[in-house]
């Protein structure tokens, strides 16, 4: 089993001069689940899911709108097969995640509290509803 | 011939996507990743039996025979693969191809999607090629049973729908409105398919679609109000029913515009349809309704819709669902007497036959469990108890004389994504 991570320990992060401002639970929703990504600038955000399987993933989505992994993969085969929207790239381990929203500026992903550094600005904390 | 050329089409785009392709992925690894391919597949193994004897139950129209009393594992087992090339932030390629049982009882492989979609914003999204029909909710996902919740789509909703894909574009915007987000889009394309019926093929090739939808998506709800238009380019393979009527003109005039009322080709087909969703947690409704209208007297005008409602309960989830879909009448008189002619007498039984093969009457109930055991694996079982009058042919295939419009379906199946 993998270790269980609490909601209450992820943030969800972009890089620190990221055009991404503080953003509501129901922005996080539109950004992560393709309904809507446009920035107020008129670029596109780029959400960054962690690994499937990973304890990170399971607790964001499940904290985020009470959806478990499978429902979440069921979700993205619809619009992923359908040609819609392409689902969040997954990045493999925690440290590609930090990596990737480091060195993008459209990046957004969401991290464990205590991996942030002064890199990264903290745009929606999962812990206060 | 223009088929031919399309699938050539389709496939040397293919091909050259996945030679191009892998540049990109080598180099995605090292870089931001603005550019990626990515192969992903669906499938279901499936076990399906309906219990009467009497009329074959199919999963959609492009299937010529179904399961009669018998387990099938044709009905709901298919395979696709799908490319993505993500070339850009703005362009991405995307070509699907899946094997089914269809049409000539093959499982052929059929290019269901090649388009390139490009997102000039990130609310604006506009594709070419071919790609889905999404004229109903969820109607171009409905061949990756990992998706929903059911064992298939309704049947009564969405197997008598005689399409699964356009050659042609489709543009979508979404702007935020009141909370929640506004999608508008616009399709038009052309068909390719050729539709099984009894021992022959109704070929839909050069049919023009044309519509759109909107919807409103707010929180846990999201609401859908769509409408197309389909023209027919070819008439049905009843070419001696309609020659043999306008021959009979001579004596019978009225048997004349009896033959131009079965002419499909340039008639019109109306789809429209209104949906809701309510999907919070652990709770997933879904209601649709369509309305169907046809110009054509060939074809009975149709309501159908369907109700399903499920609850997650760790791996589980139980459903329940309910759909109905009844057509019609339409009258048509020959105006020949019977009992003048045997000739005569078959073409006013054609006439009749023609008439009455597009009625359907019947509602389902459903009932099921999808158990999510493993990381995009499902196991699904469902029975379907289909309650109908003898007249509902439309949704079954090769009916047979005693045939109550009453059947069970059973089923299992194990859905896939990688």
């Amino acid at each position: 089993m993998a270790p269980t991570l609490g909601a209450a320990e992820l943030v969800v992060a972009v890089r620190s001069d990221s055009e991404i401002g503080t953003l509501s639970k129901k922005e996080v929703v539109d950004i992560f689940l393709g309904r809507f990504r446009q920035l107020p600038g008129g670029q596109q955000a780029e959400p960054l899911d962690q690994a499937t399987q990973s304890p990170e993933r399971q607790a964001f989505y499940s904290a985020l709108i009470n959806k478990t992994s499978a429902e979440i993969n069921a979700y993205w085969a619809r619009l992923l097969f359908s040609g819609r929207v392409t689902p969040p790239r997954v990045m493999n381990t925690p440290e590609k995640m930090l990596e990737e929203l480091i060195n993008n500026p459209r990046a957004i992903g969401y991290v464990d509290k205590a991996r942030l550094d002064r890199r990264l600005r903290v745009v929606f904390d999962i812990s206060t509803p | 011939m223009k088929t031919i050329t399309v699938r050539r089409f389709v496939i040397s785009c293919g091909f050259l996507l996945a030679l191009l392709g892998y540049q990109p992925v080598a180099h995605a690894l090292e870089s931001d990743s603005e550019s990626s391919l990515s192969f992903n597949g669906f499938g279901t193994l499936g076990a399906t039996r309906s219990s009467s004897r009497e009329a074959g139950f199919v999963r959609e129209l492009s299937q010529p025979h179904g399961s009669a009393g018998e387990w099938r594992s044709e009905v709901d087992s298919l395979f696709g693969l799908q490319a993505n090339w993500q070339v850009s932030n703005h362009l991405a390629l995307i070509s699907q191809v899946i094997s089914r049982y269809h049409l000539g009882s093959s499982y052929s492989p059929e290019v269901m999607w090649a388009f390139a979609r490009w997102e000039p914003t990130g609310n604006t999204s506009i594709r070419v090629g071919r790609l889905g029909t999404d004229f109903y909710m969820f109607s171009d996902s409905r061949q990756v049973g990992y998706s929903y919740l059911t064992v298939r789509p309704s049947t009564d909703f969405f197997g008598v729908l005689p399409f699964s894909h356009i050659d042609g574009a489709d543009a979508q915007l979404s702007i935020p409105v009141a909370g929640g987000i506004l999608r508008g889009k616009a399709h038009l394309g052309w068909m390719d398919e050729t539709l099984p019926l009894a021992e022959r093929r109704w070929d839909l090739s050069g049919s023009r679609m044309l519509g759109g939808s909107l919807t409103y998506q707010r929180g846990a709800w999201t609401v859908r109000a769509s409408s197309s238009e389909l023209r027919f380019k070819h008439n049905l393979p009843i070419d001696e029913l309609t020659d043999g009527l306008r021959q009979a003109a001579v004596m019978f005039p009225q048997a004349s515009a009896a033959a131009d009322a079965l002419n499909v080709a340039g008639s019109r087909s109306r789809f429209h349809s209104l949906g809701g969703v309510y999907d919070d947690g652990p709770v997933q409704v879904q209601l649709m309704i369509s309305r169907v209208q046809h110009t054509t007297t060939a074809f009975q005008d149709w309501w159908a819709g369907y109700l399903l409602a499920g609850y997650r309960i760790g791996e589980f989830t139980p459903f329940v669902g309910y759909s109905w879909i009844r057509s019609d009448k339409k009258k048509l008189t020959t105006g020949i007497p019977d009992g003048m002619a045997p000739a005569l007498d078959t073409l006013n039984s054609a006439t009749r036959t023609v008439l009455s093969d597009s009625r359907s009457d019947q509602h389902t109930t459903s009932i099921g469990v999808r158990w999510d055991f493993a990381s995009n694996l499902d196991l699904k079982v469902q029975f379907d108890a289909i309650r109908g009058t003898s007249e509902s042919l439309f949704p079954f295939r090769n009916e047979r004389a005693g045939w109550n419009g009453k059947t069970n379906v059973l089923t299992f199946v194990m859905d896939f994504i990688f």
